[in-house]
Order: structure tokens, then C-alpha cells, then sequence
């Protein structure tokens, strides 16, 4: 394409101060990357065993073929979530002699270099060539493999497009999950076969291999959109469109609660009318129905007890976890303004932590409802409860005092797609993996409700001690001012 | 009011800004000039403990702003759109401000309420996010929330860029009677030498990290800081 561009994307990414910075970011990364792939390929060389013993070979390609629906509907959703989208800072680009088209082509071209893409291989490989291959023709098993190829890009392409309208209304992501939804119901309760519509039609790509050209208008029709979207996007944001009276809402009430009050009201409206964190602040409501996937009983099987951890943790702390992970990097806009300003550092973490403890305490109580399920959820929660402020909120501010990356939230929505891959979710893993080694260490000793109680106390001390913590946490702050306001300037 | 000893600013080995010595006294408007690199913003910032020095300190009142922050009672200051919070209305944002200055409401009103000329009608009362406003109604918002609770130590980078010429004589009025009525130090820089030679009470000229010139205002200072910066022109010399 044009080796311009991908050399300026490449010196935007090396060049930031973040760059090389979070190499654990990096090994979690990877280390994923290899796990899944593995994972994958261990999938792909069990999927003709399993399929075999039940079908005979032809039927079993064509059971396959039945199901591929419901892999793609996942796999959009796990892209949703994890896949990252290629940006361009593309303003210092549009006075230059590029065209448009280019750019976009150019975004387009650099979103296929991903991991998403080349997941799907580990599996459809030994699935080709041991089960495909055995029972069709060379011909019709390469049209076959080709139909499948297509229809991964299709969904890549798909993925991205709706990533991008989500980005301006993220609602749209619930809209999807409705969709999604509905579209299983009707093919559940069988109204219409979609899964098996397209079961067939990969049946028939095996009879008629030609059938398999037809295939490749898909994913060129996607790309074709996406170019369209982009090129409709690819104007400096006009001011017209901002003259709209934005809806101010009133936290002034907040300020009765004295200097703690004033920054948990500026924490409520950066959450409130900022993209970013308005969409963290939305997981933690989506989370809540984790709990439903993870409590579901499995018939004469005993729930392990790293389930209760993790759901207490996720239920319970994700909006800790997610929130606090950048701290104090949502501030990062602002920060040397407030760094010249009469405010208490002490303050300043004080507010965060009471943010953090009045929304991890409903939580609790929004999410004790599962207790109905499980009984013990209501203290394994409440020990996760204890634990997450206790523990976790220090570790989150000790996190902090690293943070390199200024967080973009001034920037309008178009095109600021900061932190919307799978690293986001990487900094809470420590803080999840935590508790669970510590639970076994304490149930080795105490037994498992032991364990919870060991998690509780130590929580608890940590609650009590609260205020020494954070006065600490406030004096290392202070001498890092003059790192973070650098990085935060370099990013 | 500011004492600066021995100051040396140093990005690897290169030396950004030195000044052996420099008071400014209290009262004063004190005015930056300089061409770009010459160490205007990093002067500001080492005042403002924003940066660390390499060497050197800054005396604030008898404080030195690395070991201390009490400076940060008596001081206010806008350096860039960095220092605004783009998410909030400006009066939410003078309120912020206003919340850590320890000023009331009322009087945050009445303070707000003296600059409505200088506002043009287009700051205040307005459903609209800073973020939106344009880069001078930002600068408007920065300069006055920087003026809030009457510090006794007031630092402006560049004021006068990007305000419509208007606004530049409001501001240059209003620094100089902000600063009679409060007896507020200034440190001001700026690169219309007319905007910076009309308020200052004094003047220096940074060039490569050095002062050059340091002037009282007299009637003939901007001639003197135009010559000092108009390039020599061939016709000149004959």
C-alpha cells in the first residue's frame, strides 16, 4: 500500500513515551496470543475424533457445517470486545496530497493484520485436512476451506464496521447483543434454521465448488461500507454539529460533602460525559449478569471455589478494577493544572476511594440476589467486598504511581479509539489472580471457609488502615508529580 | 516576591535555560520576551515545580517551590489548555477552582460577574463544554480562572495569543488594573511586543536559555525591544 503511512504509524507507536514501557502488558498479551492458539489447534485436532464417533465421516463435515453459525456469532462478540482498530491521527494527513480513499483503503489493509484473523486457522487447518480432506475432493475441500476464509473476513470486516458505529453510540453494542440474542431465540425455538440455512450452504459449496465465488462479494461488500463510513468521517469535526446545548446535569449537592465531595462530583462527570469512561462505567453493569453464567450449576458437580472468587471479584470490584486501573491517568489531561492548585493530594485519592467504596457496596447489594442460587455468595461476596477495598484499591493506587499514557477524552469520539483492544483488560488480571492464590494459601491452613475469612480480614485490616495507606500513597504521589506530568506530556 | 538562584535547565547535556540570579520584586509586572527555544515555558514551569531543575531553585515568598507547596496558597497560574477541564462548563469549572481557592459562592459570583466584558457574552450561561469553546474563549476561561482568590503570584504563558484584538486591549487593562488593585507579581510572556511592553513594569529578554536585556519600562522600551528583535535588513546598513 503506501509504505508512508505504515512508517508513521509505526514511529507514532515507538515514539510515545508508553512504548516499550509496559512490557507486561506485552508478555499477558502474548501470552494470551499463544494460549488461545494452542488452545485452538488442540480444538481443531479433537473436533474430527469427537465428530466421528457419533456420525459417519460425511455426516460429520455437515454437522460442522450446521454449527459454523454460532462460532461466528461468538466470535463477533469476542471481536467486539478485544479487537482493536486500526487509527490514524489522519488530520495532519488531510492538507497533505493524500486521498482520502487512501487513507481509508490504507486503515483497512492494516486492520487485517490481526490476531483475530489468524485464530480461526489453528482450528479450521487440521479440521480441512483431517476430516474435510478425508471425505471430499481435493477441489471441493479447497472451495470449501476458501468459503470459510471469506466468511472470517466478512466477519473481521463486519466486526469493524459495527465497532466503529458503536464508537459513536455505544449503545449499539447492547443493540448487538439484543440482536444476537433474538436471532438465536428464532433459530432455538426453530422459526427460522439460520444455522442450518448455512449449514446447507456449505453442504452444497462441497458439491458445487464454483458456488464458492459467489462467497467472495461478501466480505468485498463489508470492506466497500467501511470505506464508505470512513470516508464520511474524514472531516475535522465542524463546529456546527458540537452547537447542540449539552445536557449539564447538576452534582452541586456533592459539594455538601466538602473537598472529597467536589472531586467525587468531577469523577461522576468525567465518567458521565466522557466516552471512555462512560463505556467502563457500562461493563460493570453488563458484568452483572456474569454472575448467571458463572453460578449456573453444573447437574451433580460442586461449584470450584475460585468460581466464587472470581465471580465475588468481578461482580462485586469490576467497576473498582476497571475504573482504577487508570487511575490517575483519567486526569492525565489536567494534571499539571492540578498539580499547581492548594489541593491535598490526600484528597485527591481520598475521593477516588470513596467513589470506589460506595459503588463496590451496591454492587454487593445489587448483586446478592445470586444468593438464590448459591446461599454462601453471601459472604464469599462480602469477603471479596472487604478484600477488594482493602487490598486491591492499595494495589490500584500503587499501580498508579506508574501509569505512562495520557487518556485521550478531549478528543472528539470519531477516531479516538484509545484503549478499546484487549490490553485494557489485562491491568485488572493481577488484581482477580490475587485473591485467588491467597484463598488456597488460607484454605490449606483454615479450611475454605477459612479461606474467606483469611480474605475478609485481610480486606478489613486494610479498610482500617485506610487512611495511613493513602496518606503514604499521597507522599509517593507527590514525588512522582514531575514523572507522570512528563509522560503524561510524551504519550 | 521570587528569587531565582543559579537556575540551570538541562535536557541532556544541552542547556536549555540558565539564570544565575533574578528577583522579581512584589508588585511587579514582569514580562518575558523571547523567540521560540529561548526558555520562556520552562522558566514558568520550573516556577510552578512542574519541572525538576537540574540545578538551582526557586524562592516563592521564601519558599523554595521544590521542597515545600505552600507556594500553591498564593499562586495562580495558566501555561497551557492543559490546565482547563475540558468536560466541564466553564462556571462548573470556575466553581472547581473557586471550591479549592476557598472562595464562597457569592463571592465566586461577584468575582466571575467583574469580567463579564472581558467574557464578550460568550463564556458564562452557555449548556456548552470548554472542550468546545474555541482556543480563545479557552484562553479567557484559563486567564480568569487563574486570577481566582486574588493570588499574590500570577503566571501567564502567552495570554494574549489567539484573543481577538479587542480582547488583547481588555487584557492588557485588566492585568494592569488587577495587579494595581491587589499589588499581584505578574510573570507574563508574550510575543506582541506592543501587548507585552504596554503591561509589564519590566523586561527581559531571554534568548538561548539567557537573559539578555533586563529593563524597567521607560517610553522608549519598545523601540528598544523592537530593535533588539528586527533582523538586520541590508538598508539598514547603508
Amino acid at each position: 500500500m503506501n509504505p508512508n503511512l505504515f512508517s508513521l504509524a509505526w514511529r507514532e507507536t515507538t515514539r510515545s513515551a508508553y512504548w516499550g514501557k509496559s512490557l507486561a502488558t506485552n508478555i499477558g498479551l502474548g501470552f494470551l496470543a499463544v494460549y488461545f492458539a494452542v488452545s485452538f489447534l488442540l480444538l481443531g485436532l479433537a473436533i474430527p475424533e469427537i465428530l466421528t464417533k457419533k456420525f459417519s465421516e460425511a455426516e460429520a463435515v455437515s454437522k460442522l457445517n450446521s454449527i459454523l453459525l454460532a462460532y461466528f456469532a461468538i466470535d463477533l462478540i469476542m471481536r467486539q470486545l478485544l479487537q482493536k482498530l486500526p487509527t490514524v491521527s489522519f488530520k495532519p494527513l488531510l492538507l497533505q496530497n493524500i486521498r482520502r480513499p487512501k487513507i481509508a483503503n490504507y486503515l483497512m489493509v492494516r486492520s487485517i493484520l490481526n490476531f483475530f484473523n489468524l485464530l480461526p486457522f489453528f482450528l479450521l487447518l487440521p479440521v480441512t485436512i483431517s476430516l474435510v480432506g478425508h471425505v471430499h475432493s481435493g477441489l471441493a475441500t479447497t472451495s470449501w476451506f476458501l468459503a470459510i476464509f471469506f466468511l472470517v473476513f466478512s466477519n473481521h470486516f463486519l466486526a469493524i464496521y459495527l465497532k466503529w458505529r458503536f464508537n459513536e453510540a455505544e449503545y449499539g453494542f447492547f443493540i448487538l447483543l439484543a440482536g444476537l440474542a433474538g436471532l438465536f431465540a428464532i433459530n432455538h425455538f426453530g422459526i427460522v434454521d439460520l444455522s442450518g440455512g448455512l449449514g446447507k450452504l456449505l453442504d452444497l459449496i462441497l458439491i458445487y465448488p464454483s458456488l464458492t465465488i459467489a462467497l467472495i462479494i461478501l466480505p468485498v461488500l463489508i470492506y466497500f461500507l467501511n470505506v464508505r463510513f470512513l470516508l464520511s468521517r474524514m472531516f475535522v469535526n465542524l463546529v456546527s454539529e458540537k452547537q447542540k446545548a449539552e445536557k449539564v446535569s447538576d452534582y452541586s449537592w456533592l459539594n455538601n460533602l466538602g473537598e472529597t465531595g467536589r472531586f467525587i462530583a468531577l469523577d461522576l462527570r468525567l465518567i458521565w460525559r466522557n466516552k471512555r469512561p462512560r463505556s467502563t462505567a457500562m461493563m460493570t453493569l453488563i458484568m452483572f449478569l456474569y454472575g448467571f453464567m458463572i453460578y449456573r450449576d453444573q447437574p451433580g458437580k460442586e461449584l470450584p471455589e475460585f468460581v466464587f472468587i472470581m465471580g465475588g471479584i468481578i461482580l462485586v470490584g469490576m467497576f473498582s478494577i476497571s475504573y482504577g486501573q487508570f487511575f490517575p491517568a483519567w486526569h492525565s489531561n489536567y494534571f499539571s493544572m492540578l498539580m499547581c492548585q492548594r489541593l491535598k493530594m490526600k484528597q485527591f485519592l481520598l475521593s477516588f476511594y470513596m467513589l470506589v467504596t460506595v459503588v463496590s457496596v451496591a454492587c454487593y447489594f445489587i448483586t446478592l440476589p445470586y444468593a438464590l442460587m448459591h446461599t454462601k455468595v453471601i459472604y464469599t461476596h462480602l469477603a471479596m467486598l472487604l478484600y477488594n477495598l482493602g487490598i486491591n484499591i492499595p494495589i490500584i493506587f500503587f499501580i498508579g504511581l506508574y501509569s505512562k499514557k495520557r487518556l485521550d477524552l478531549n478528543g472528539s469520539s470519531v477516531m479516538n479509539y484509545q484503549g478499546v483492544g484487549a490490553s485494557q483488560w489485562l491491568g485488572g488480571l493481577p488484581l482477580m489472580i490475587g485473591p485467588i492464590g491467597l484463598f488456597y494459601l488460607f484454605q490449606l491452613g483454615f479450611g475454605t471457609v477459612g479461606g474467606y475469612i483469611g480474605l475478609g480480614l485481610m480486606g478489613l485490616i486494610g479498610i482500617l488502615f485506610h487512611s495511613v495507606i493513602i496518606d503514604h500513597f499521597a507522599k509517593l504521589y507527590l514525588k512522582k508529580k514531575h514523572e507522570l506530568i512528563k509522560n503524561y506530556k510524551n504519550s | 516576591m521570587i528569587q531565582i538562584q543559579d537556575l540551570i535547565k538541562a535536557y541532556n547535556k544541552e542547556i536549555v535555560l540558565n539564570i544565575p540570579e533574578l528577583n522579581i520584586e512584589k508588585g511587579e509586572i514582569f514580562g518575558l520576551v523571547g523567540n521560540n527555544g529561548a526558555g520562556k515555558t520552562t522558566m514558568f514551569n520550573l516556577v510552578l515545580d512542574l519541572i525538576t531543575a537540574s540545578k538551582g531553585q526557586v524562592i516563592s515568598k521564601g519558599i523554595n517551590v521544590r521542597e515545600s507547596e505552600d507556594w500553591k496558597d498564593f499562586t495562580g497560574a495558566f501555561i497551557d489548555e492543559t490546565f482547563l477541564i475540558g468536560y466541564l462548563t466553564a462556571e462548573e469549572y470556575f466553581g472547581f477552582i473557586a471550591g479549592l481557592r476557598k472562595m464562597s459562592k457569592t463571592e465566586t459570583a461577584d468575582f466571575i460577574a467583574g469580567f463579564a466584558d472581558f467574557f464578550n457574552g460568550e463564556i458564562t450561561g452557555k449548556k456548552k463544554f470548554i472542550r468546545d469553546f474555541s482556543k480563545g474563549n479557552q484562553k479567557k476561561v484559563g486567564i480568569v480562572a487563574a486570577l481566582m482568590g486574588k493570588p499574590e503570584v500570577i503566571v501567564l504563558d502567552e495570554p494574549f495569543a489567539n484573543l481577538d484584538p479587542s480582547s488583547q486591549y481588555k487584557l492588557r487593562k485588566l492585568i494592569k488594573d488587577f495587579a494595581a488593585q491587589n499589588g499581584s507579581t505578574f510573570l507574563i510572556s508574550d510575543h506582541t511586543l506592543e501587548n507585552i511592553a504596554d503591561v509589564s513594569t519590566r523586561l527581559i529578554i531571554l534568548e538561548k536559555g539567557k537573559i539578555v536585556r533586563d529593563v524597567l519600562k521607560t517610553e522608549t522600551t519598545l523601540q528598544e525591544i523592537e530593535a533588539f528583535f528586527r533582523p538586520v535588513v541590508e538598508s539598514d546598513l547603508f
